[in-house]
C-alpha cells in the first residue's frame, strides 16, 4: 500500500512472509531493504530473501513453528539496517516509442493528459536503479520514474505481450524479458537479451545496477 | 526411450519445482500435484525429484522405445497397454514396442481430476537447469527445450533403480485418504493475506461461504474463478511484491485469481489470501468448470496440514520400501 | 421355485443386513445375494470342472474394484487371462495385486468387497480355461 505509516509483516500461505517498508517509495528505502536482504538471508529458516518495490519476500526453507519471534527479529533487523549502496553498472537501451510496439501509449496519453512526446521525454529523461528482480526470468522492477506519467495497471490483463515490450504499470516502469501476461501499459519495446538460464548468474541487471531508455524512435 | 505418438497442447516436463531462483525472476513451475508426482516415483524406486510428464488433456498416445517400468498417477483415466487396462497409482511394466494409450477420464470415476502423470522409472532424463528439470515455458527453458511436448518428441528414462520393482505395487491416492469437501465440493484451505481486511466483510463472507467456479481461462499460471464479485472498501493501489502459488489476487473485475505453479513470482493486485501449500495438489487437480470451495485457516493449522501430507508421503514410503526389499 | 415365491424372499433379504442367501431344494439352487437393498438372484450351477481358489498373499481388505473406480474388475462370469489382477487387498495406504494364476472365467468372488481377510483366505473361485 503506498505511503502506509509503519511496517506491514504479512503471511503468504505457509511458503514465505511478506514485509512492506512503509512511507513513500524511495532509494534509500529500498537500500535497506536490499541491506535487510543480505542479514535475512543467513537466517535458517530462510531460503531465499527476494527485494520487491520498498519490500522483501522471505522465502521458507521450512515454515516456523513460531511467527512472531520471527517477526520480531525481523523488525528489529529493520530498525538496524543500513542503506547499501550498491554501486552497478549502466546498461543502455533503445527503445521504439509507440506504434505497434507501444498499444497503450494513448491510455497513458488519455489517462495523464499529456502528449506523446511529452510521456516519451518523461520517460526517457531519468537514470533508473534496478530495485529489484521478479515478475518473470530477468525482469527488472526499476525505480525513479516520473510520477506524472503514471497510469493505473489495466482493468483487464492482456494475455500476451512480447520481451522487450517497455511498459508503465501504476507508478512503476520496467522491460518485459519474454513473451508473456501482464497488467501494465505497454509504450514501446526494445531487443535486449536480460537473461541466460545457462549463464552465471544467468540474470543481466541486479539491484544497484542502472537502466537508461534512449529514444530510437516514436510512431505516431 | 518413450516416443510421442500424438497429444494434443500443454503435456510438459515437471519435477517437484525449480526452487531458489526468485532472485532472478524465475518461479517454482513443477508439478500442479506434486502429490500424484511423488507417489509415482515412490512407486518406481525413483529419487524424490525425478521429473516425469504431466499431462493435461487427453487422449495422449506414446510409444515405448525400450523395457520400461511406469506408473500412472493422478487424474484416473481409461489408460491402455496394447490395449490392456492400465490400473491407475499403481507400478506397471512396459516392453518395447508397446503402446500407452491415455483416454479420457473415467466416466463415473469416484474422484473427478485433471491431470495425470506419466512417471518412468529413473526419472524423465533432460538436463536440469537452475537445479530442476521441470519446464519453465515463460522463458523457455528446462524440461524439454523449455516448451510443451508434441508429437515425434522422444524421451529417455534416466538409470532405472536396480532392484526391487514390484509390479502391480499400488497405492490408494491422497484424495480418497486424505478427503476435505465443502457441500460435496472439493475444499481448499486458505490463509487470509495482507488485504483480506481491504474487502467488504459482505465480501469475505462470500468467499467463505459460496462456491467458486473454475473457468475456461485457468491454466498453469492462474486460475480464474467465477463468482460474487469482490469489492474493496476502496481502491487499492498496490507496489509490487514477491508472491507465491495459491495467492489469491483480485483484479479490479472482483473475479479473483489464484496464481498457479507457473504464476510470475511477483506481482501487483490485491491479496484476499493465500491457498495453503498443503492442499495446492487439491486445487491442481479441480477440473475446469468444477467448483471449490475454501476453508478459512490459521497458520497452526497451515503447518499441521503439511506435516500431514508428509507423514502421508512418509507412510507410502514406509510400506512401499517394505514391499520392494522383498 | 415359484417367480412369486423368489421376489418375497428377495424383498424379505432386502430388509435384513444379511449379504448372502443360499436355498437348495429338490430342483432348486439358487443364490440371493444382497447389496445395501439391491437384490441379485443367480442360479448356482455346479462347476463341470473343478474351481481354482485363489488365495489372499497377505493380510488386508479384499476389494473388488478399484479404490477411484465404480467397476468390479473380475465380476463372476468374466473371462480373465494370466496375470490378470482380479481384486486388491489393501493395507495401510498400499494396494496389493490378487492375480489370477492362470487364463479362466471367473466363478465366484467368496468375499465381500471391504472384508478384511487374513493370509491365505480364499477370495476368488476361477474356472480354468485349459485344464490338465
Amino acid at each position: 500500500m503506498s505511503a502506509a505509516a509503519e511496517v506491514s509483516i504479512s503471511v503468504l500461505g505457509t511458503s514465505a512472509l511478506l514485509f512492506e517498508a512503509p512511507g513513500e517509495m524511495t532509494l534509500a528505502t529500498q537500500q535497506r531493504i536490499w541491506s535487510l536482504a543480505r542479514e535475512a538471508e543467513t537466517w535458517p529458516e530462510v531460503r531465499e530473501a527476494v527485494p520487491g518495490m520498498n519490500n522483501l519476500m522471505l522465502s521458507w526453507r521450512r515454515a516456523p513453528a513460531r511467527l512472531d519471534e520471527i517477526e520480531a527479529r525481523l523488525r528489529a533487523a529493520w530498525e538496524d539496517v543500513e542503506p547499501l549502496a550498491l554501486q552497478g553498472r549502466v546498461v543502455e537501451l533503445d527503445v521504439v516509442y509507440g506504434g505497434e510496439g507501444g498499444p497503450h501509449l494513448a491510455d497513458v496519453v488519455a489517462h495523464t493528459g499529456l502528449s506523446v512526446d511529452e510521456i516519451v521525454e518523461r520517460h526517457s529523461a531519468p537514470l533508473y536503479p534496478v530495485y529489484a528482480l521478479g515478475s518473470h526470468p530477468g525482469y527488472c522492477y526499476l525505480g525513479g520514474m516520473d510520477a506524472r506519467i503514471a497510469t493505473p495497471r489495466r482493468k483487464v490483463p492482456v494475455l500476451r505481450i512480447p520481451g522487450g515490450a517497455v511498459s508503465i504499470g501504476g507508478a512503476q516502469t520496467g522491460v518485459s524479458a519474454s513473451d508473456g501476461p501482464s497488467g501494465w501499459n505497454t509504450i514501446g519495446c526494445t531487443s535486449m537479451s536480460f537473461f541466460d538460464p545457462l549463464a552465471d548468474p544467468p540474470a543481466l541487471l541486479a539491484p544497484g545496477d542502472c537502466l537508461r531508455f534512449r529514444v530510437k524512435k516514436v510512431v505516431r | 526411450m518413450i516416443e510421442l505418438l500424438s497429444t494434443s497442447a500443454l503435456a510438459t516436463v515437471q519435477d517437484l519445482g525449480r526452487e531458489g531462483a526468485l532472485r532472478w525472476g524465475v518461479g517454482t513451475a513443477g508439478a500442479m500435484d506434486p502429490l500424484a508426482l511423488a507417489a509415482g516415483n515412490i512407486l518406481l524406486g525413483n529419487a524424490d525429484d525425478a521429473a516425469a510428464i504431466e499431462v493435461p488433456v487427453f487422449p495422449f498416445r506414446v510409444r515405448f522405445a525400450a523395457d520400461c517400468d511406469f506408473a500412472l498417477t493422478g487424474a484416473d483415466v481409461d489408460a491402455r497397454l496394447d490395449g490392456r487396462a492400465v490400473l491407475p497409482w499403481t507400478a506397471a511394466q512396459a516392453c518395447a514396442g508397446q503402446e500407452l494409450v491415455l483416454g479420457l477420464p473415467h466416466r463415473g470415476a469416484t474422484w473427478p481430476a485433471s491431470r495425470a502423470y506419466l512417471c518412468l522409472a529413473g526419472g524423465v532424463d533432460v538436463p536440469a537447469v537452475l537445479g530442476s528439470r521441470s519446464t519453465q515455458l515463460r522463458g523457455a527453458f528446462g524440461g524439454l527445450e523449455g516448451r510443451p511436448l508434441r508429437q515425434g518428441d522422444a524421451l529417455r528414462a534416466g538409470a532405472a533403480p536396480n532392484e526391487g520393482f514390484v509390479e502391480g505395487l499400488g497405492l490408494v491416492p491422497p484424495a480418497l485418504a486424505l478427503p476435505q469437501q465443502r457441500d460435496g465440493l472439493p475444499a481448499l484451505r486458505v490463509l487470509p493475506a495482507a488485504e483480506y481486511l481491504a474487502y467488504t466483510e459482505a465480501s469475505r463472507a462470500a468467499f467463505w461461504a459460496e462456491p467458486w467456479k473454475i473457468t475456461a481461462q485457468s491454466d498453469r499460471y492462474g486460475y480464474r474463478l467465477e463468482g460474487r464479485p469482490l469489492e474493496a472498501v476502496a481502491t487499492i493501489e498496490m507496489r509490487s511484491h514477491g508472491i507465491v502459488p495459491g495467492v489469491i489476487q483480485v483484479p479490479p473485475g472482483g473475479q479473483p485469481i489464484v496464481q498457479m505453479r507457473d504464476a510470475q513470482p511477483s506481482g501487483g493486485y490485491p491479496k484476499l489470501g493465500t491457498v495453503i501449500e498443503a492442499d495446492l495438489w487439491r486445487l491442481g487437480q479441480a477440473p475446469i468448470g468444477s467448483r471449490v470451495r475454501f476453508i478459512e485457516c490459521d497458520w497452526d493449522a497451515a503447518l499441521a496440514a503439511l506435516d500431514e501430507m508428509q507423514h502421508w508421503l512418509a507412510e507410502a514410503r514406509r510400506w512401499v520400501g517394505l514391499h520392494r526389499a522383498r | 421355485m415359484h417367480a412369486d415365491d423368489i421376489r418375497r424372499i428377495a424383498a424379505w433379504l432386502a430388509a435384513t443386513d444379511i449379504g448372502l442367501l443360499e436355498l437348495r431344494g429338490p430342483g432348486t439352487a439358487l443364490r440371493l445375494r444382497q447389496d445395501g437393498g439391491d437384490v441379485a438372484v443367480e442360479e448356482i450351477t455346479e462347476a463341470a470342472q473343478p474351481a481354482l481358489v485363489v488365495q489372499a498373499p497377505s493380510v488386508g481388505v479384499f476389494l473388488h474394484r478399484h479404490p477411484l473406480r465404480t467397476n468390479d474388475l473380475a465380476p463372476p462370469g468374466s473371462t480373465v487371462a494370466a496375470g490378470q489382477v482380479l481384486g486388491l487387498l489393501q493395507t495401510g495406504p498400499l494396494l496389493l495385486p490378487v492375480t489370477a494364476p492362470a487364463d479362466a472365467v471367473v466363478h465366484e468372488l467368496r468375499v465381500a468387497h471391504g472384508t478384511a481377510v487374513g493370509y491365505g483366505t480364499p477370495l476368488v473361485a476361477l474356472l480354468p480355461s485349459n485344464p490338465n
